[in-house]
């Protein structure tokens, strides 16, 4: 449960929201996504008032953000092309205009190879590139990630991990990403804003 | 995550109100009527006639929900566990009974057994005659017809269980002890709700009660309308049967909804516990149910229809060709239908869900004839709603009225193995709900839309209860007409119409299955 809390983000800037299990940040999140409704308090997205105690002003869908899952949600009957194809159709891309996109956004997490396999013959990690790529082919304005490294381990994270900070500082995404692990926090903060008890 | 004014609200809304004006409307106006009528009829229910009902109705419920766990359990269990090749189209096989008719198992039971059967002809007539119409021979039957309910729950149960919860147990005990003590006990909440459902559905079964001339509320709620046109005393002996059945429902709900096991789908690679060495014993098992439970139905009716001529099927034509449209035309309305309803009950919260449940459960489990009433008490009147009484469009109210909810359930159960995080995923990605409904959540729900089409098809196709008394005047379905062939026709003729019925509802099963035997070869 989330109680008097506020949060302002700049344009550019990457908080990491570090806190314990139980403690609200993916509940944040969810807000912030418009997947959870808030009881009290506002949510604004670059001045527009999204949510209200008890208001959905903004659906999830208009909000033009990237999300990416805990559990990566990677739709099963969809390819990995299929998967990013599905985002640019849903918020009016050309269909002309979008081959290179989904292309651009596989270069960036470098899993160009896979577009034609399902995400059931990749491998964890490149399930989470992908995933990466699927929450930023349409160029959101926002970046929310939900302890996706969490299922990895350490190596593997790591080098994800450093993946993700290039990104970031080469696209300058505005991301808000929440985990309990302080080697995440180090790596990829500008800020960082602790839930359950500290400031 | 979708907001009150999405397409969502618009979609479930007329869903639900179908839902309400198909289903929940006709045993709500019976309801509604028995309570304006007198008072003091309520006392019926307590003589000793009642009683009497009440403790047959009881043991066909409990002795078929025993036969039929004691029977499909095991199969279960096997399916689960023993590597059989071709188990996709021996589970198939092994739950085409269900598929049967049951009045048909019961007039091949009557055929088999009769004094002219050819049990009597070789045993001499004192061995089964006695039994032929009788509440065990009821048990039997249903037993045999409805075991694969419990065996597929069974097989789902069993392949829940979390490989690691057994893992943990084979560290330290044999795989016989593992199996006794930690998955049988898993798996018992929902052996136990699938026997429950077995339950409900024999106590609301009126073809074979009827055939086999065993008292039951069923049978008497059919000659409380049928022969003394007395709707109040039919809706009043109904109460028992929606009491016993909501009982039924809510606590297999309740057992199932409480189990703690999970199913991981092999994230790491664990396997559940399985049953080495058990391959011949269960295909002797499957071989020696399918004997009694199909081969010998079919055999016996086939036997008897011999020799029969084609003008029983020349008279039959227009029912088949009617039972086969209406069939699947309500199958296809009632699919439709379900889908929407089916993905509310699956996101809602547990306890609404729950109640859910059980109001569907109750719903199909309403007597076919009560159902048929209420639909003849609201729509035989003027205006708009006469102009549908009369016509075909009764026949398929009929099929919406008793199938709809067990749809919803069908389609609930295929819907929860989206997880809710695909759909939000499209949301996040900003396909609004009917894109991401129709891109994502239905492709993954397929196979589920399918199998449910097929149930209600099935289901449809055979329906008698509702579907005798809305028919219209001069129109008739293969079972309306063979269960009114009964007093009347030789036994060769009924023979061949129960054999032409079967052969309708098998035959689409037979196709699947070899399609899955050539999938999998």
């Amino acid at each position: 449960m989330l109680d008097d809390f506020s949060l302002d983000v700049d344009a550019g800037e990457r908080v990491v929201v570090l806190g314990p299990s139980g403690c609200g940040k993916t509940t944040l999140l969810r807000l912030i996504g418009g997947l959870e409704l808030p009881d009290a308090g506002e949510i604004w997205l670059a001045d527009q008032l999204v949510a209200t105690g008890g208001r959905l002003l903004v659906p999830a869908h208009e909000r033009r953000l990237g999300y990416l899952f805990q559990d990566l949600a990677l739709w099963p009957h969809l390819t990995v092309w299929g998967n990013l194809e599905f985002v640019l159709g849903s918020i009016g891309v050309r269909k002309a205009d979008r081959p290179e996109r989904i292309r651009e956004a596989l270069a960036l997490v470098r899993v160009d190879a896979l577009a034609h396999r399902r995400p059931s013959e990749l491998s964890g990690g490149e399930q989470q590139r992908v995933a990466l790529a699927r929450a930023l082919v349409g160029k959101p304005r926002l970046l929310l990630l939900d302890e996706p490294f969490s299922s990895l381990d350490a190596e593997l994270r790591a080098v994800l991990r450093g993946e993700l900070v290039r990104l970031q500082q080469s696209l300058r995404l505005t991301s808000i990403y929440v985990t309990h692990d302080r080697d995440d926090a180090a790596a990829l903060a500008d800020r960082v804003v602790r839930l359950g008890g500290r400031s | 995550m979708w907001g009150s004014r999405s397409s969502r609200t618009v979609v479930i809304g007329v869903a639900v109100a179908v839902f309400v004006a198909a289903s929940v409307l006709p045993l709500g106006y019976m309801l509604a009527r028995f309570a304006a009528a007198e008072s003091g009829s309520a006392a019926v229910l307590l003589d000793a006639r009642q009683r009497t009902l009440l403790f047959n109705t009881a043991l066909l419920g409990a002795g078929t929900a025993l036969l039929a766990t004691l029977i499909g359990a095991p199969l279960g269990l096997a399916l689960a566990r023993v590597a059989v090749p071709w188990k996709a189209a021996l589970r198939l096989a092994l739950a085409a009974p269900l598929a049967l008719p049951p009045y048909v198992v019961a007039l091949a039971w009557v055929h088999l057994t009769g004094p002219a059967g050819p049990v009597a002809s070789a045993l001499g007539p004192n061995v089964l005659s006695a039994w032929t119409y009788s509440l065990p021979a009821a048990i039997l039957v249903l037993g045999l017809v409805l075991y694969p309910l419990s065996m597929l729950a069974s097989e789902v149960a069993f392949r829940r269980i979390e490989p690691r919860l057994e893992e943990a147990g084979l560290v330290v005990a044999p795989p016989g002890r593992v199996l006794r003590r930690i998955s049988l006990p898993l798996a018992v909440p929902s052996v136990a709700a699938a026997a429950l459902v077995v339950f409900v559905l024999a106590v609301s079964e009126f073809g074979v009660p009827g055939l086999l001339r065993v008292r039951v509320f069923t049978t008497e709620i059919f000659t409380a309308f049928a022969a003394l046109y007395d709707f109040g005393r039919a809706t009043l002996l109904a109460l028992p049967l929606l009491a016993l059945s909501t009982l039924a429902a809510a606590v297999a709900i309740r057992l199932v909804s409480g189990q703690r096991v999970v199913s991981r789908r092999g994230t790491d690679g664990s396997q559940p516990l399985p049953l080495g060495g058990w391959e011949r014993r269960t295909y002797v098992a499957a071989a020696f149910v399918l004997a009694i439970a199909l081969v010998t139905p079919i055999a016996v009716l086939t036997w008897d229809a011999m020799g029969v001529s084609t003008n029983v099927f020349q008279g039959s034509r227009l029912a088949a060709r009617n039972s086969l449209v209406l069939a699947a035309v309500g199958a296809s309305f009632v699919t439709l239908v379900a889908v929407w309803l089916g993905y509310g009950r699956a996101r809602v919260r547990y306890r609404l869900g729950a109640a859910i449940d059980v109001l569907c459960v109750v719903l199909f489990a309403a007597p076919s004839t009560v159902v048929g009433v209420g639909l003849i008490g609201l729509w035989n009147r003027d205006g708009v709603l006469g102009g549908v009484y009369g016509t075909d469009g009764m026949l398929l109210l009929a099929s919406l009225a008793r199938f709809l909810p067990v749809a919803v359930l069908l389609l609930a159960g295929a819907v929860r193995y989206v997880p809710v995080s695909h759909e939000e995923a499209a949301a996040a990605a900003g396909a609004g709900w009917w894109r991401a409904m129709t891109r994502i959540v239905l492709p993954q729900v397929g196979p589920g839309l399918l199998s449910t089409w097929i149930v209600v098809f099935v289901l449809a196709f055979g329906e008698l209860g509702a579907s005798i008394l809305v028919a219209p005047p001069g129109e008739t379905t293969l079972p309306i007409r063979t269960y009114t062939l009964v007093a009347n026709a030789p036994p060769a003729e009924l023979a061949a119409l129960a054999l032409l019925q079967s052969g309708v509802v098998l035959s689409p099963l037979a196709l699947l299955g070899l399609g899955l035997a050539w999938r999998t070869r």
